[in-house]
């Protein structure tokens, strides 16, 4: 089973996703406070990370660069989230997979994840 | 007309009127003169003829007169005619013959010197051993005077028309200056209001009133680039937030659609009807800011009992809060201040609200009221996560939200700016004190005399 790892400052919407990817057979660590994510990538292992932008206190894209540039994380599929859609411009920037603004379409942000967890190539 | 054309209008205008009355003004006094001038040698040379015509008249000779009178003429052919006449009146001796029309003026004639159609009629006594014998008349032709001011005219004319020509150029050049400072001015408007752009700077040293009004549009388009850029950024910021709780609403309410109708999850309905209320306060803040920015914001006054509304605000924020423990310290009883009633009480469920969304888990927050003669201050304390000093002067500024939380708080940051609003309306003060643990809310609403009820 896929583990996927949600970080999200606002813990409603981090409730909403977590009950989503549960009900479709993904295994969650759901966290708001953006000084776990290295605690839980250590402990949790996700096969993915969906990273909100907007975090109080931090910016979820020098976040994602960090990750990837840390040679046990660099591939660790990370898809960026947030309600700005001018971000998805970024993820060469910062190295990430994918982007999924807010609100999002179930579809959509099922169908990225799946993608990026089970790469074509 | 133009600016420009006026200016120019205006200088040639006053150039040539100032030409015109100094020729007026040189050329009569020209005239004088010369007028003046001619009586005097006239008179000096009617008075040498007297002398010479003393014996002539004594002894009756008329015929040296006339020969005398003659060889004048002759000299001095301007000296169209003159006569001799006694001290009767009676006519001596007179050249020519026929005489002139204007010497039947001459008896009548008071002064010595008289100017008539364009001559002047000359008389002078001929005196003999100090005793008046008899006059002589001269009229002169002024035929010099009259060459004399045709050319003057003709220059004057002339002078007149180069000046004109003159002042012109001048004109055109000076005005530049001035015309050409406002038209860059009116240029750079007209771009600016026809673009939309309002970048244009001018480049404008001078000092005077048109320099005065060049800086004056300058900070004028500052402004209102200052305006578009915080429209710009409350546009960005309000719709970021909007879509926070909108995802969360959207989140369930598409679970929902695509579950089972008989089986509607409850939950997810709670959920959904959750961020459904957190977007109407998010719209009903941004409302009152908004209305705030346009002045459109109105107080409904009336007297109201504080107090009551002080228990009555507590104990509704308290029943929606289960982990907090809303005390009210001290007592009083019926307390009448002047005031808007609704809006005192959003302002204090809002500090009621962030003392509890700013101190996690289980805490207290107390209320305290007290009073003196001028004013009534109302105190909010929460024991939660405080407010760093250095955010004190930023956290009743719009969007504003501290910094010490990491957890999503939701709320545009604008409840602190629309209760100092609403406190400032009213007259009053509002201010924080950080304590060791917390934060202190206060703010103090004066005892108008509206209040005074005997």
């Amino acid at each position: 089973m896929n583990k996927i790892l949600v970080v999200d400052d606002d813990t409603d919407i981090l409730g909403l996703v977590e009950m989503l990817l549960n009900s479709h057979h993904y295994k969650v660590r759901a966290i708001s406070r953006w000084q776990e994510i290295d605690n839980s990538i250590d402990n949790f292992k996700p096969d993915l990370v969906l990273l909100d932008v907007s975090l109080g206190g931090a910016d979820g894209r020098e976040i994602c660069k960090k990750i990837k540039s840390e040679k046990e994380t660099a591939s660790l599929p990370i898809i960026l989230f947030s309600a700005n859609p001018e971000m998805g411009k970024f993820l060469k920037e910062c190295h990430a997979q994918s982007f999924i603004p807010k609100p999002f379409e179930l579809k959509n942000l099922l169908g990225t994840i799946s993608h990026y967890l089970n790469p074509i190539n | 007309m133009s600016i420009r054309k006026k200016l120019v209008l205006m200088q040639v205008f006053t150039t040539v009127l100032v030409l015109i009355i100094m020729m007026i003004v040189f050329i009569a006094s020209d005239i004088k003169e010369y007028k003046l001038r001619k009586v005097d040698s006239m008179l000096g040379i009617a008075q040498v003829l007297g002398t010479n015509s003393i014996s002539m008249l004594q002894f009756q000779d008329q015929a040296a007169a006339i020969e005398m009178l003659a060889q004048l003429h002759n000299v001095s052919p301007e000296i169209i005619a003159a006569e001799i006449t006694n001290n009767h009146g009676q006519v001596f001796a007179r050249y020519p013959a026929a005489g002139e029309p204007e010497f039947s003026l001459a008896a009548g004639m008071k002064e010595n010197s008289l100017f008539r159609n364009s001559r002047l009629l000359i008389k002078y006594p001929i005196i003999s051993s100090k005793e008046k014998i008899g006059d002589i008349h001269l009229i002169v032709q002024l035929t010099e005077l009259q060459k004399l001011m045709k050319s003057t005219y003709k220059v004057a004319l002339f002078l007149l028309l180069l000046s004109v020509g003159f002042a012109f150029l001048v004109a055109f050049f000076i005005q530049s200056y001035v015309s050409r400072r406002l038209l860059n001015l009116v240029r750079t408007m007209k771009k600016a209001v026809s673009t939309g752009e309002y970048t244009v700077t001018i480049a404008d040293e001078g000092k005077d009133e048109i320099g005065t009004l060049i800086q004056v549009y300058s900070k004028l388009m500052e402004q209102i680039k200052e305006n578009e850029k915080k429209k710009d950024e409350f546009i960005g910021i309000a719709s970021h937030e909007l879509k926070t709780p909108l995802t969360t609403v959207k989140g369930y309410i598409e679970m929902l659609k695509l579950m089972e109708t008989e089986h509607p999850k409850i939950d997810f309905v709670e959920s959904a009807f959750k961020s459904v209320l957190k977007l109407e306060d998010l719209i009903k803040d941004l409302l009152d800011v908004s209305k705030i920015e346009s002045g459109q914001l109105q107080l409904a006054m009336e007297n109201f009992d504080i107090s009551r509304l002080v228990d009555a605000t507590i104990s509704s924020v308290q029943m929606i809060s289960a982990t907090h423990n809303i005390v009210r310290k001290g007592q009083m009883e019926n307390e009448i201040i002047y005031g808007d009633i609704k809006k005192i009480e959003q302002v204090l469920t809002n500090l009621l609200s962030n003392a509890i969304k700013y101190s996690p888990g289980e805490q207290k927050v107390i209320v305290e009221v007290e009073k003196d003669e001028k004013e009534l201050t109302i105190k909010v304390r929460d024991f939660g996560i405080g407010i760093p000093v250095e955010e004190h002067s930023f956290i009743f500024e719009r969007f504003y939200r501290t910094k010490g939380s990491s957890v999503h708080i939701s709320g545009f940051g604008l409840g602190l700016y629309i209760c100092r609003d609403i406190i400032r309306r009213h007259n009053g003060k509002i201010w924080i004190k950080s304590m060791e643990k917390g934060t202190t809310f206060i703010f103090s609403l004066p005892i108008s005399k509206k209040t005074q009820i005997v």
